[in-house]
């Protein structure tokens, strides 16, 4: 995974392959280093995912819970048709505001 | 009064992984590809992927205690306009505190709320993703059997 910080206040992360409970430190690793660059949105970019278990969605309950204590939003971008679903069915979407691309997802940002 | 006969199951395929965890990936790549042809949509075919991996996930991880000297066992068959796949595992013997034997819903709030564990949404996501899914126990043998429509639209919710 890859943290790139986008102006002062947002980070995206870039994901790649799996996200499963594995991913763990990995995710967890970009999570630290987008919070010492300062940035207040995570975005995370689904676009390079290939798999994602049930593992994953309780690895991003934890990821979730990070972000909220520090105050920080979450959004997404990039995810699949069933995905997507698989977000709205465990509500995930509701915490993490999904878009269609990275400049709707970086533009809500700077709104 | 007249009785419709089902048709009888048809095998399509039969397999084993060894219980370590990631080969549900073998699993649901096996699954796509002996149902392919057969006319699921790209959409039904995902959510059978994702809920045969999460079976076999859960067979392997809270049935055969990640043993790989212990097999997950997979078959896939098609009767009439259903497909069924039954998913294996030997942990007939202590079904307690696994998934399916939880009543909790995962509830993302309390998730949030750190009155649930993050964790815990398989059981969930194949309830949602198939048609229709039934646990049975036999002795050791642990069974999930997981069912899709052919030329349904959609899936989700159902149980035997």
């Amino acid at each position: 995974m890859h943290v790139r910080q986008v102006g002062d206040r947002a980070a995206v992360i870039d994901i790649k392959g799996d996200v499963t409970a594995a991913s763990e430190p990995v995710l967890m690793s970009a999570y630290e280093q987008a919070d010492r660059q300062g940035a207040r949105r995570l975005v995370l970019n689904f676009r390079g995912l290939e798999y994602m278990n049930s593992g994953g969605i309780g690895m991003l309950v934890t990821f979730l819970i990070r972000a909220n204590r520090q105050h920080q939003e979450l959004a997404a971008f990039g995810l699949s048709a069933h995905y997507r679903e698989i977000f709205e069915l465990t509500r995930l979407d509701e915490a993490i505001t999904i878009y269609d691309d990275e400049r709707s997802a970086l533009s809500d940002a700077a709104s | 009064m007249t009785s419709i006969a089902r048709p009888a199951p048809r095998r399509l395929a039969s397999f084993a992984v060894p219980s370590v965890p990631g080969n549900e990936r073998i699993a649901l790549t096996q699954v796509a590809e002996t149902v392919a042809g057969l006319g699921l949509s790209p959409a039904r075919l995902d959510k059978l992927k994702t809920a045969v991996a999460e079976a076999t996930m859960n067979a392997i991880e809270h049935g055969n205690d990640s043993r790989p000297e212990l097999p997950v066992r997979v078959e896939v068959f098609q009767s009439g306009a259903e497909i069924i796949v039954t998913i294996a595992d030997r942990g007939g013997r202590s079904d307690e505190g696994t998934p399916e034997n939880s009543a909790e819903v995962p509830d993302l709030d309390r998730k949030l709320d750190g009155e649930q564990g993050p964790r815990g949404w398989g059981l969930f996501l194949i309830r949602h993703m198939v048609d229709a899914m039934a646990i049975t126990t036999q002795g050791e043998r642990h069974t999930v059997r997981l069912m899709m429509r052919i030329g349904s639209q959609d899936a989700g919710g159902g149980e035997d």
